[in-house]
């Protein structure tokens, strides 16, 4: 009972919270007074999810919609894990906020929206069964894209509008798999290791239901950026503000990983799939897209773009580690989740401090920005180091774990092709972060020595950088208690 | 009680001399007077069929009744069965209210000094029709059918406009085509079987039939009747001198000719089939099938002429066509069901005509005497009698419930059933083909005269006072048509029994 | 309760509409009059929804065993609530947008005549009362379309009436079959065909069943028989919104269920060529409709064509066949009924209050009308078939009876996957509007300077509670679907 409280505590006090804003735009004069408060709903929330964390393992129903579907909420691992790194990016994410929206209009608006997407997102992380999740994941599209085109311009609209019919498109592919599933009996809660192969009263067909995953894997992957359904990513993330390209690409693109973890691991098991063409499939697909997004990035001269493209390639490092249906490749891939959710929420949020301070947009402007702050840059390259994977950061810690996961699939010539891929993209993301960071730090001559001027940040805005960098090199140095923990989840999860 | 009884079979030999006389006494006399002897008649004469017709209902046989002094084969015979005198009373019905109706435009159009000719034609034309109905031989029969054709023409010619000359002049010419080979016909008939009484020509003929004899003449005469019948009754292919024929002429003259006229053929033409040939002579000799398929096509090719046509008197003529197809239709199934559909739908088909025929006058006195349709526009609040009439007429057309046309459409729906099955589809889709067709027509003009938009300047203050006649004339069609759609049950039974007594 | 109080929601609104013109009332009082009718008619009709009488009562007896009846039944029961629970609310807002045009009176006059005509569909005994009925609302329905007397609006009211006298042509032609191959014409549940006197006719009953799907189909706006439809969308609001998204259109679907379930029944129709013709002609019918929503510019003529799919979603339900499919199919009747009065109305808001009748020309303008906004864009959300909305609930029970009928026959698969391509256009064709009228682009900002507002209480009544009545239905829609099931079984 008490588990209940909490939760929709913790879920309708951001949602509310950000209507309440929502109604009353522009009314609230002191705006110190409304970031604290902002803050205190943030820090609230997360307070409360992590109490949350902390019950025995617990599912329960919320809501009878109709009298076979159920709205359930579940405690276990998988959502510790998701709902953890939710609130704390997006609470890191609003203090930055704070200071930046004083360079765009219409902020109410904006934190009204972000707070009611914080709520929507711990709902989906607690998702107990498809419908739920399917639920929560169309209200995260439809509260989401006002932060997408909130800057109004006519390509802030667009991109907006790409964005919700490429996630609505894809939502309703796997709602079709829904729709299989619940009519052939398999409409049951979310348990560890799936249900399929034990649920006597499954009537569908084999054919089918490999069919349905695949036409499910691939509408869930719309949202985590995976070819084909990824052509939405590049053009919405980088013309949101960027603490909501950050959080964009850093959270809620984990919400198509987290809705395939559950249909694949949590529905019908991983066996249903192994060594079928729904897996080949799925491999190729998430191989083609972190290859693809690399060179796209590599090629790419606007910065949010560049970092757009490595998002779409890096998420798919994930779907790769979890295709490969063992228990290697779920902790690599769970752990680049982390891993790259902390990089790339940085990452942004140095672009958006560089747009910030200095209006600066392409790579190309960004010679000698080291030399004017100094610590943004310093955060910006020993993330990307991470990134790129070099030991002992975290990235590398993640990349072995997909490695090992690759070579164990037992499927012959195709288990190296995976490392050489993920090989390949390594050094294509060091050609993409690094030299922006050698750039930066060391201009060359024609910069201009005699202009330079410090324009480091404010607090608000180096904290959550300098929180998330210490998170990303920590994790590396010290990754022990964190992998047991993965280790233990994956063991769950996969035979 | 004898007497009465007797009396009763008096009436329908009756009704035919006083018809005759009156036209005679009619000659003298000034036109306002010779209307009121007609209408006498006229009223005098359906009161006698309707009292002869409860008559026959309450005896269940029919009668029959020689008028002449000469024997078999040759004299002159009337037979008064429950068909025949229901057939007697709606028509002569119809032919009151046609007159009431159109009793203003008779005064109008018609020269003074002829007024009194109209009304002895009108009388020789009810004393034609009852005696084709009534007619139980062969010679009276046709002497009849020449007299309705005479008196037909004069009626069309006698409003005297060019148009009305021409008209009256292709009216003539068709009608004595048909007659002529139905003269033929008859000639052959005499000639084979001897006799020109009904029953006992009827008797020879299944004789012969059945020795097989004279199988090619018997399907030369067939053919000559049915096709002079049919010209005369304007079954497609031959009805272009229908338009012209009701578009020029008064408005009575239209209605009386269209609804009652054209049928009264197609009466003497099942009579003939029932009563002389035989109905399986006929099914056998495949000339139903023939009308069957004419009667599709006259469906379906008298709406596309309505369609196209340009002034509203030559749609309502179009329409006949199409209505006049439906009964060949009925008659073609060659079941019982379908001859009682076909009968039902020349009644019905009598009095909405007539409703529509006077209807259509009406607007037109409102919108210039102009016919055609843009002049027509709205001209329902102007006229709201004749708009009621016209959109009850065509609501009857199309075959909404409670209208007598939707009786009509079921009973020759149902009948296609029963039928032969390869008729069985085609007759249910080009009913509803048909339907559609009547559809655009009918309900186009009915939204033309309800929408006062785009109204001619000149009038639109226009009103115009109807008189009493015309109202209780159009009223009174009215009812019957909402009888006939409601009350259609026993009417149909009584049809039935009247083809049982028929054969 | 006797059954001849059945008699009255039907000759009440038709002999009160008809004597409106005479009475030559001035506005205000006639409007109060009509309400009351109205409200009267909707409280006896709910009354005797409330307590059924059993047996029917005979109108009129026509001709040998066709007689004019009613009797409220199962599914009756349902139509004629949801007609009586809309007809007072869209006749409050009718007042308020036709408070400035000519010629109210007969305008009122046929549309309270409707109300009558409609009732007598929904409580028809038998097929031959519900086809006088089905005439008669063709009848007294084209003057509505017709009212605002532009070349365009008579010539919309001839294709409509032409549509509709041509389908009823086709379904006379069921009648007759039914008739003769029927043990009676009266509706019951399973079908009323005699399999020996039907003998070796199969084939011919099931082209007619086919014929007579189109010719009541005409309606129901399916394939290739919508085109009417758009165009009678140049009516005032409330006519576009009650006639032709719920009384005609649904009574062209409730139509289509009587023919289907309880005339020829969905036993002789599954698995014949005929199942698989009727399905995929439901199916051609929601691409069509959602894809040329998507097209369209002309806000009412989008809603129009979205119409168009959504009764065929109701179609395709019924299309498979099952109780399940019968199901579906009442269920979305009812919520799409609601959801899709509530976005004629908002559009009819919007043009009353700005006169803006293209997609275009509304960006921005949810800040001068956010009541009106927020109701069409929850109203539009169930459309899309988004959870928490009634519109999710239809579209997973079509879904169901699909995937229940697709295991024996796989093409059923087939309408699932349309139905989520036109949950997708409608996406498209309905965020399009609302985000653009809450987002606008930077510079787009037009009308800053006109003064537009939103509606009165007259017309935000009816569409507050149409935004409600959606969200009830999507969260708790469980004991109305009760009596659906109740409905299907027979039980009801």
């Amino acid at each position: 009972m008490t588990a209940m409280y909490l939760f929709l505590a913790a879920m309708l006090l951001p949602m509310l919270s950000g209507l309440f804003l929502l109604f009353f735009q522009g009314k609230l004069k002191n705006r110190t007074l409304k970031c604290i408060l902002i803050f205190l709903v943030m820090a609230l929330t997360a307070g409360l999810t992590v109490r949350l964390m902390c019950f025995e393992d617990y599912q329960l129903v919320l809501w009878h919609l109709t009298d076979k579907l159920d709205i359930l909420v579940r405690m276990d691992n998988m959502t510790r894990l998701f709902a953890g790194m939710t609130v704390t990016a997006w609470t890191l994410g609003g203090v930055f906020a704070f200071e930046y929206m004083k360079h765009e209009e219409k902020e109410d608006r904006y934190f009204g929206f972000y707070l009611i997407v914080m709520g929507v997102l711990i709902g989906l992380d607690h998702a107990g069964n498809l419908i739920t999740l399917y639920l929560f994941f169309e209200l995260m599209t439809l509260s989401s894209l006002p932060l997408v085109l909130h800057t109004l311009t006519h390509d802030a609209v667009m991109a907006g509008l790409k964005y919700l019919f490429y996630s609505v498109a894809g939502a309703f592919l796997a709602l079709f798999g829904i729709f299989y599933l619940y009519a052939h009996g398999a409409g049951l809660p979310f348990c560890e290791g799936g249900y399929l192969m034990v649920l006597d009263a499954y009537s569908g067909s084999g054919k089918m239901t490999l069919l349905v995953l695949m036409l499910m894997i691939v509408g869930f992957g719309t949202k985590a950026g995976m070819f084909p359904l990824h052509g939405w990513l590049p053009t919405a993330h980088p013309v949101a503000p960027a603490p909501a390209s950050a959080v964009l690409s850093g959270i809620i693109t984990k919400s198509g990983v987290l809705a395939i973890i559950r249909v694949v691991f949590y529905t019908v098991g991983a066996d249903v799939l192994r060594g079928s063409w729904v897996q080949y499939t799925w491999m190729t697909l998430a191989l083609i897209t972190v290859f693809m997004g690399s060179m796209m990035a590599y090629k790419e001269q606007v910065l949010k773009k560049r970092l757009a493209y490595s998002t779409v390639s890096q998420v798919s490092y994930i779907l790769f580690g979890l295709s490969v249906l063992n228990q290697d490749g779920m902790v690599g891939a769970l752990s680049h989740f982390v891993f790259h959710s902390v990089v790339k929420d940085c990452l942004f949020l140095v672009a958006g401090v560089i747009i910030y301070k200095t209006g600066k947009k392409t790579v190309k402007e960004l010679t000698g920005i080291g030399k004017e702050m100094p610590i943004t840059m310093w955060c910006f390259t020993l993330v990307s180091i991470t990134l790129v994977g070099i030991p002992p950061t975290s990235g590398f810690i993640s990349k072995w774990y997909l490695a090992e996961g690759s070579l164990q699939t037992g499927i012959g010539g195709y288990a190296w092709f995976g490392p050489v891929v993920l090989l390949l993209s390594a050094m294509l993301t060091a050609g993409y972060l690094l030299p922006i960071s050698i750039q930066s730090f060391f201009p060359g001559e024609g910069y201009h020595y005699q202009e330079l001027r410090k324009k480091e940040p404010n607090l608000l805005m180096l904290i959550p950088m300098l929180l998330f960098t210490a998170a990303a090199v920590v994790f590396g140095m010290f990754p022990g208690r964190f992998l047991g923990f993965l280790q233990m989840t994956a063991a769950d999860v996969i035979r | 009680m004898n007497l009465a009884r007797n009396f009763v079979e008096n009436f329908p030999c009756f009704s035919i001399v006083l018809c005759m006389v009156a036209g005679i006494l009619s000659t003298p006399i000034k036109g306002n007077h010779a209307k009121r002897i007609t209408l006498l008649v006229v009223i005098l004469v359906t009161c006698m069929s309707a009292a002869t017709f409860l008559y026959v209902v309450s005896t269940g046989t029919s009668f029959v009744y020689t008028m002449g002094k000469y024997p078999a084969p040759w004299g002159n015979e009337i037979r008064a069965g429950v068909l025949e005198t229901m057939l007697a009373t709606v028509f002569s019905l119809v032919m009151l209210f046609s007159l009431l109706g159109g009793m203003d435009h008779v005064f109008k159009d018609i020269p003074e000094e002829k007024i009194n000719l109209y009304f002895i034609l009108v009388d020789l034309l009810l004393s034609s029709l009852l005696a084709i109905i009534y007619t139980n031989d062969l010679f009276t029969g046709y002497v009849f059918v020449e007299i309705n054709t005479i008196a037909a023409c004069g009626m069309i010619m006698i409003r005297k406009i060019g148009r009305s000359l021409v008209a009256a002049t292709r009216y003539m010419v068709m009608s004595l085509i048909g007659s002529g080979l139905f003269l033929i016909g008859l000639a052959m008939l005499y000639d084979i079987t001897g006799h020109l009484l009904m029953e006992n020509a009827h008797l020879v003929m299944n004789q012969l039939v059945q020795e097989g004899k004279y199988s090619v003449p018997l399907l030369v005469i067939i053919s000559f009747i049915t096709v002079g019948l049919a010209i005369k009754s304007g079954l497609y292919p031959f009805h272009s001198w229908m338009p012209d024929a009701y578009g020029y002429s008064t408005v009575s003259s239209s209605s009386i000719l269209s609804s009652l006229v054209s049928k009264s053929y197609i009466i003497l033409l099942i009579k003939i089939f029932y009563r002389v040939i035989g109905f399986d002579n006929i099914v056998n000799s495949k000339i139903v099938d023939v009308l069957f398929v004419f009667g599709l096509a006259g469906m379906v090719m008298g709406s596309v002429g309505a369609i196209m046509a340009k002034d509203i008197y030559r749609m309502i003529a179009f329409s006949s066509v199409a209505q006049i197809g439906y009964v060949y239709m009925g008659i073609g199934l060659e079941t019982e069901a379908g001859m009682v559909a076909a009968i039902f739908h020349i009644l019905t088909h009598a009095i909405t005509k007539s409703l529509l025929f006077l209807a259509a006058k009406g607007l037109n006195n409102v919108s210039g005497r102009k016919r055609v349709f843009y002049a027509l526009q709205g001209s329902a609040f102007r006229n709201p009698l004749a708009g009621v009439a016209f959109l009850v007429g065509s609501l009857s057309m199309v075959g909404i419930p409670m209208l007598s046309g939707f009786i009509s459409k079921l009973l020759f729906a149902t009948a296609a059933l029963g039928a032969a099955r390869e008729k069985v589809l085609i007759t249910l889709i080009v009913l509803a083909v048909s339907t559609i067709l009547n559809a655009i027509y009918f309900l186009h003009t009915v939204v033309r005269i309800y929408t006062p938009v785009h109204v001619p300047e000149e009038f639109k203050n226009v009103h115009v006072r109807v008189s009493k006649g015309a109202a209780l004339a159009v009223f009174s069609l009215i009812c019957m048509n909402f009888i006939l759609g409601l009350l259609s049950q026993p009417i149909t039974d009584l049809i039935q029994v009247g083809i049982a007594m028929f054969a | 309760m006797s059954s001849v109080y059945l008699v009255l929601p039907v000759v009440l609104p038709i002999v009160g509409g008809a004597l409106m013109p005479i009475l030559h009332l001035p506005d205000k009082k006639r409007n109060l009059l009509l309400e009351i009718l109205v409200l009267l008619t909707s409280a006896i009709a709910l009354l005797c929804v409330y307590r059924r009488p059993e047996a029917g009562f005979t109108l009129f007896h026509l001709t040998g065993n066709l007689d004019f009846a009613l009797r409220l039944d199962g599914l009756g029961s349902v139509f004629t609530c949801l007609i009586a629970i809309l007809w007072p609310l869209s006749t409050l807002y009718a007042f308020e947008y036709m408070r400035h045009e000519e010629r109210t009176t007969s305008f009122f006059a046929f549309y309270t005549m409707t109300y009558g005509v409609t009732m007598g569909i929904a409580m028809a005994e038998n097929l031959v009362t519900m086809y006088l009925f089905y005439e008669l609302l063709t009848l007294v329905s084209v003057y509505l379309v017709m009212h605002p007397m532009t070349k365009k609006a008579i010539r919309a009211s001839r294709t409509y009436l032409y549509y509709s006298i041509g389908g009823a042509a086709f379904a006379f032609i069921s009648l007759i079959f039914v008739i003769v191959f029927g043990d009676t014409t009266d509706f019951i549940l399973g079908g009323v065909l005699n399999m020996e006197k039907i003998g070796n006719n199969v084939s011919t009953m099931l082209f007619v069943y086919l014929l007579s799907f189109w010719g009541f189909g005409v309606k129901a706006a399916v394939f290739p028989f919508q085109g009417w439809l758009p165009k009678a969308s140049v009516a005032p609001t409330p006519v576009t919104a009650l006639l032709h998204a719920v009384a005609v259109v649904k009574s062209g679907a409730f139509a289509l269920m009587r023919l289907t379930y309880y005339c020829f029944g969905p036993d002789f129709i599954r698995g014949t060529w005929v199942h698989f013709a009727v399905m995929s002609i439901a199916m051609l019918s929601i691409i069509y409709g959602s894809t040329m929503a998507v097209k369209e510019t002309h806000f009412k003529r989008r809603l129009a064509f979205s119409t168009i799919s959504n009764l065929s979603y109701i179609v395709l339900a019924l299309t498979m066949m099952s109780p399940l499919g019968l199901l579906a199919g009442i269920s979305h009747l009812v919520f799409h009924a609601v959801m899709k009065i509530g976005s004629f109305f908002s559009a009819g808001a919007i043009l009353h209050q700005s006169k803006k009748e293209y997609v275009d020309e509304l960006d921005g303008l949810a800040k001068k009308m956010p009541f009106v906004f927020t109701v069409f864009t929850l109203c539009g959300l169930s459309l899309i078939g988004i959870p928490l909305f009634a519109g999710f609930v239809s579209k997973w029970n079509i879904a169901a009876a699909a995937m229940e009928v697709g295991e024996q026959y796989p093409y059923a698969y087939m309408a699932v996957m349309v139905l989520l391509y036109s949950a997708l256009m409608t996406a498209v064709y309905i965020l399009t509007v609302a985000i653009r009228a809450w987002f606008p682009d930077r510079g787009k900002e037009l009308h800053s300077n006109e003064k537009i507002t939103d509606p009165n209480w007259e017309m935000k009544l009816p569409l507050g509670l149409f935004a409600i009545t959606v969200l009830v239905f999507g969260v708790c829609s469980e004991p109305l679907m009760q009596v659906f099931r109740a409905v299907v079984q027979g039980t009801f």
